[in-house]
């Protein structure tokens, strides 16, 4: 644990991290852009806790492929792993469709089936797989920098090369086969009328999740896997709408995820995995906060805008209703926000200790009296309703009708210029 | 929820069903518009309206079942919650897992038991009431099938054998015909004419206009508004229909765009 | 079973002390889940399993004790309270069932991770492997541990016994359940925090994927054999039992087999052979029924017989 004094920068914080910290970081970012590629598909398509599934399947696949003789960390055990993950991809296709099990109880069989093979496995073959438990939950990224290979004079990170291998792999087949993707998540249905080969498309993307698991395995373990697969898609759609824009914003927020994670983990000395999935999981907070539609800030924001407008739109609207009953001032309350704010905004003016309305605001209030009666007429003659109940929705809705829709209304209603209630509907000022 | 096998205190003077400017949104979007009517008799009331015109939504929002935006329902004059154990509800079809490992009795036996306090399962009275219910519908040779094993009608006949089971005084349907073969429809209607001579209520969600004509006494027209409603004869004329079914307001889904944005519309 | 009974009888005391804790777990977890896998939350219980994590470590931070108790008592709150965040998220935002799940699942088990890890580089006494509390360590059950298990499942199975009626309606039709009056959303709530106690409480027995079998994998094997409710609450208590059993039984006979996945494996082979074999909805029945179909209809000659659209498999 390394005490950050007050005077030690950033970069020499960072200088002091190393190459060894550098490879590591490397193969977490490799790791968590390979999963963030094949991740959002696989949210989209409502397919997460298959992906939850996958790498749990992951394990007797490694142990068999170690039993056979593969070597750790080369690409039989990429293969071993990717078989392991297709049993359980047909195991839970299997027990939905030919069983009559429910999706989600299908996958939890099959994925705890294949899990506790893998365990028993790894215990009965004992020392000849040397494959921890703890691997298995939490993964080991701070020792990656260790298990080097000789690359060309060059001592490469075995779990780096792998991860790159994936990388290329899954970026490549995602790029090839992007239209069908697209195509198939879009409209599974659609797509196969179409021609589109989507069973080949599911599978090659459960390929690619496969690989991507087995790559983030060794680095990150079976179950934080799960949020590199499936957080950083999920921040992403919700703050964009298109699918090929989701790929790239998750790729950022995994590699955010990945390098913020690492050196969080390595100034507070905790496990780096799990720093990783704590990071990403703040990023997909951060995301449904600030989510530009549905977010909870941009829900706020907007709430707190519209009661502001409502209130100084009626407001202004009584103002112009005291003036037609023959009020020439409206009694002041002075001190009132709305009020001073319409005043700023040279709505209203002071005169004689009273306000009353400019010109400008005038017009204004006039437009929203206006919508105010063509709303209530047009209710009255669309809707079965009583008189006396066109006030309430009117009040509600003349704070939503536009110039065009007034005209439209206006037009529906032929020269009608008196509202159910017999007031005059003022006319459009131009 | 509570059992009341006395006759409901039935305040005459007031309509047994009457939404007061009802508006109902999804999110914040109105669905729903400002409905605004009553029921004032016994009698076999249709909601006929186009797809996603917001029948549905017009019971559900009367049993709480969704938000309301604004307005009231009263049954009798009073909220739901006194008047809870005198209403039946039949939702749609689909909204339930059909594999779902119970028998045609058991289900018959919820709308029984549903009316009880916590806890209690119900006996013997139970057992006969929901026999009587699904004999009325005609399905006591299947009461002890997997209610999966039913066809589309049948599916329909055990939820309103479930709702008969209750008891009530108020029926409320959703689409019951819907995926119904012509006999069952038949058979159905025929149940709900039965009750509704019996003194209660039956408002179904329904959409065929040829079938309705035949059987309801009193419709409303729906589309995002209430059209029109009244006796059949009356309601059903052209204009009403082809301001139901061919004038989609193109006005009000633009409001209520704008509504669910908080901002105007263009 | 006599001869369940008298390998039982054979046992040494630690097995028999596992084996009654482990079994009373495998029981209550069956039933308990009976109504998460029909209420399609079969995975609710996973992801408060991998949740317990963090609040395992916080106990441990908080108390300074490594006591079962207390961890469980820590482990319940934040399970509990990540259930709480799965309904808001499914609730308040547009993402996927599915995918919140696995969030909730995946973030907190790394919270609780960071924290373990943490807590050992800091020294903390007690905290080292305080994260194999997710695997469980079965072999080391006392008679305490089991007396608390085995109070714990029967309080769990008494609860669904007393609601069963109240549970039915709402696992069934929440639309109906809500329309009579009942509180449909609370009731839900309740059976998924169930759920979550069974989970945690067999976690230290068990592990956390033992678990989310014995939640999901008795409840799928009854609905292979019966067509009633309280039928398949039966048999999904009688399968966990069994197979928590004979797992216990079998790791011990065999040096060095581990006994969650043991247990695993053989209610997995019960599915397995119900899938196949059960009357009715088994695979070997149906494609006997589709061969003897022809002469059904000869010998059926009641008016009115609807077409057993239940054999067809769910779209």
């Amino acid at each position: 644990m390394i005490a950050l004094t007050a005077d030690t920068t950033f970069m020499s914080w960072l200088d002091s991290i190393g190459p060894l910290h550098g490879w590591a970081i490397a193969t977490a970012v490799v790791v968590s852009a390979c999963c963030a590629i094949v991740g959002t598909p696989l949210v989209v398509r409502r397919m997460s806790l298959l992906g939850d599934a996958i790498s749990h399947a992951v394990l007797p696949g490694l142990v068999v492929a170690v039993l056979l003789g593969a070597q750790p960390g080369g690409i039989g055990v990429l293969v071993g792993a990717t078989a392991a993950a297709m049993v359980t991809v047909w195991f839970t296709r299997f027990l939905y469709r030919q069983a009559g099990l429910w999706e989600d109880a299908s996958v939890g069989v099959s994925f705890t089936t294949l899990f506790a093979a893998g365990v028993l496995l790894v215990t009965i073959s004992g020392s000849r797989v040397d494959l921890d438990p703890g691997c298995v939950l939490y993964g080991i990224l701070e020792l990656v920098p260790f298990d080097t290979v000789d690359l060309y004079g060059w001592d490469i990170p075995r779990a780096f090369l792998s991860a790159s291998f994936v990388l290329l792999l899954v970026s490549c087949g995602m790029w090839c086969t992007w239209r069908w993707q697209l195509f198939t998540a879009f409209d599974c249905d659609a797509a196969k009328a179409a021609g589109v080969p989507t069973v080949a498309v599911t599978v090659g993307l459960l390929v690619g999740v496969s690989l991507a698991t087995v790559a983030g395995f060794v680095a990150v373990g079976a179950i934080l896997v799960v949020a590199m697969l499936v957080v950083p898609a999920a921040a992403a759609e919700r703050l964009v709408h298109r699918l090929h824009h989701a790929v790239w914003l998750a790729v950022m927020i995994a590699v955010v995820g990945a390098i913020g994670g690492y050196l969080l983990a390595w100034r507070f000395g905790t496990s780096a995995a799990g720093m990783m999935a704590v990071v990403l999981g703040v990023e997909y907070v951060i995301a449904i906060l600030v989510a530009p539609d549905d977010g909870v800030v941009a829900r706020l924001v907007s709430k707190l805008v519209y009661l502001w407008r409502v209130q100084c739109e009626d407001r202004l609207a009584s103002f112009w209703r005291a003036e037609e009953s023959g009020y020439a001032r409206h009694e002041s309350t002075v001190g009132g926000l709305v009020d001073r704010w319409l005043r700023v905004n040279g709505q209203v003016q002071k005169q004689e200790n009273a306000l009353v309305l400019t010109p400008q605001g005038r017009v204004n209030a006039e437009v929203i009296v206006r919508s105010h009666r063509l709303w209530e007429t047009w209710l009255g003659r669309h809707v079965d309703l009583p008189v006396d109940h066109l006030h309430p929705p009117a009040e509600w809705i003349e704070h939503h009708l536009g110039e065009q829709v007034r005209k439209r209304i206006e037009n529906e209603l032929g020269n009608e210029d008196v509202d159910p209630h017999g007031s005059v509907i003022p006319r459009e000022k131009r | 929820m509570t059992g009341n096998n006395s006759a409901p205190e039935v305040h005459a003077d007031n309509p047994m069903l009457e939404w007061h400017d009802l508006t109902v949104a999804y999110g914040r979007r109105p669905v729903l518009w400002n409905v605004d009517f009553e029921i004032q008799d016994p009698c076999l009331f249709g909601i006929i309206g186009p797809n996603g015109a917001g029948k549905s939504t017009l019971l559900k929002a009367s049993l709480d079942l969704v938000q309301r935006a604004g307005g009231t329902v009263r049954f009798w004059g009073q909220r739901l919650a006194e008047v809870r154990s005198k209403i039946a509800y039949v939702p749609q079809r689909e909204t339930v897992d059909w594999d779902f490992p119970v028998s045609v009795m058991d289900v018959v036996r919820m709308g029984a038991t549903s009316r009880l306090g916590w806890f209690r399962r119900g006996g013997k009275r139970e057992r006969e009431l929901a026999l009587a219910s699904l004999d009325h519908v005609g399905l006591a040779d299947f009461a002890k099938r997997q209610i999966g094993k039913l066809s589309g009608g049948q599916q329909q006949r055990v939820f309103l054998a479930r709702a008969l089971a209750r008891e009530a005084e108020i029926y409320l349907l959703d689409e019951p015909m819907a995926g119904v073969d012509a006999g069952s429809q038949e058979q159905i209607f025929s149940i709900l004419a039965e009750l509704r001579d019996q003194g209660k209520l039956v408002v179904a969600v329904h959409h065929d206009i040829r079938t309705a004509a035949q059987w309801f006494d009193a419709i409303a027209l729906v589309d995002m508004r209430l059209v029109a409603a009244g006796p059949t004869a009356e309601v059903l004329t052209p204009e009403n229909l082809t301001m139901t079914y061919s004038g989609r307001l193109g006005i009000l889904d633009e409001i209520g765009e704008a509504v669910e944005r908080r901002g105007r519309t263009s | 079973m006599i001869h369940l009974a008298f390998v039982m009888a054979f046992l040494p005391y630690n097995t028999l002390v596992v084996a009654s804790g482990v079994a009373a777990v495998g029981c209550a977890a069956g039933v308990i889940g009976t109504f998460g896998v029909l209420r399609k939350r079969a995975l609710v219980g996973d992801a408060a399993a991998h949740a317990t994590l963090v609040g395992v470590a916080l106990a441990l931070l908080v108390t300074g004790q490594r006591n079962l108790a207390v961890l469980l008592v820590g482990g319940l709150v934040s399970a509990m309270v990540a259930i709480v965040l799965l309904v808001l998220i499914r609730k308040f935002t547009r993402t996927r069932d599915d995918a919140a799940t696995a969030i909730v699942l995946s973030v907190s088990f790394g919270l609780g991770i960071t924290l373990i890890s943490g807590m050992v580089s800091r020294g903390i006494p007690g905290s080292g492997g305080l994260e194999r509390f997710l695997l469980g360590h079965t072999a080391s059950l006392t008679a305490n541990d089991a007396l608390l298990l085995g109070t714990v499942s029967v309080v769990g199975v008494l609860c669904i016994v007393v609601g069963l009626k109240e549970a039915t309606m709402v696992a069934f039709d929440p639309d109906f359940a809500a329309a009579s009056g009942w509180p449909a959303a609370t009731l839900d709530l309740v059976l998924i925090a169930l759920i979550a106690v069974m989970v945690v409480v067999g976690l230290p027995a068990a592990g956390a994927v033992l678990v989310t079998a014995l939640v999901v994998i008795p409840p799928a094997v009854a609905r292979q054999w019966t067509e009633r409710l309280i039928p398949m609450l039966v048999i999904a208590g009688l399968v966990g039992f069994l197979s928590a059993l004979s797992g216990v039984v079998i790791s011990s006979l065999a040096v060095q087999v581990p006994t969650g996945p043991v247990v695993v494996l053989v209610a997995t082979a019960f599915l397995v052979l119900s899938i196949f074999g059960a009357p009715c909805r088994g695979i070997l029945w149906r494609t006997r029924a589709v061969s003897s179909l022809s002469s059904e209809f000869l010998t059926k000659t009641e008016v009115g017989v609807a077409t057993p659209t239940g054999t067809e498999r769910r779209p």
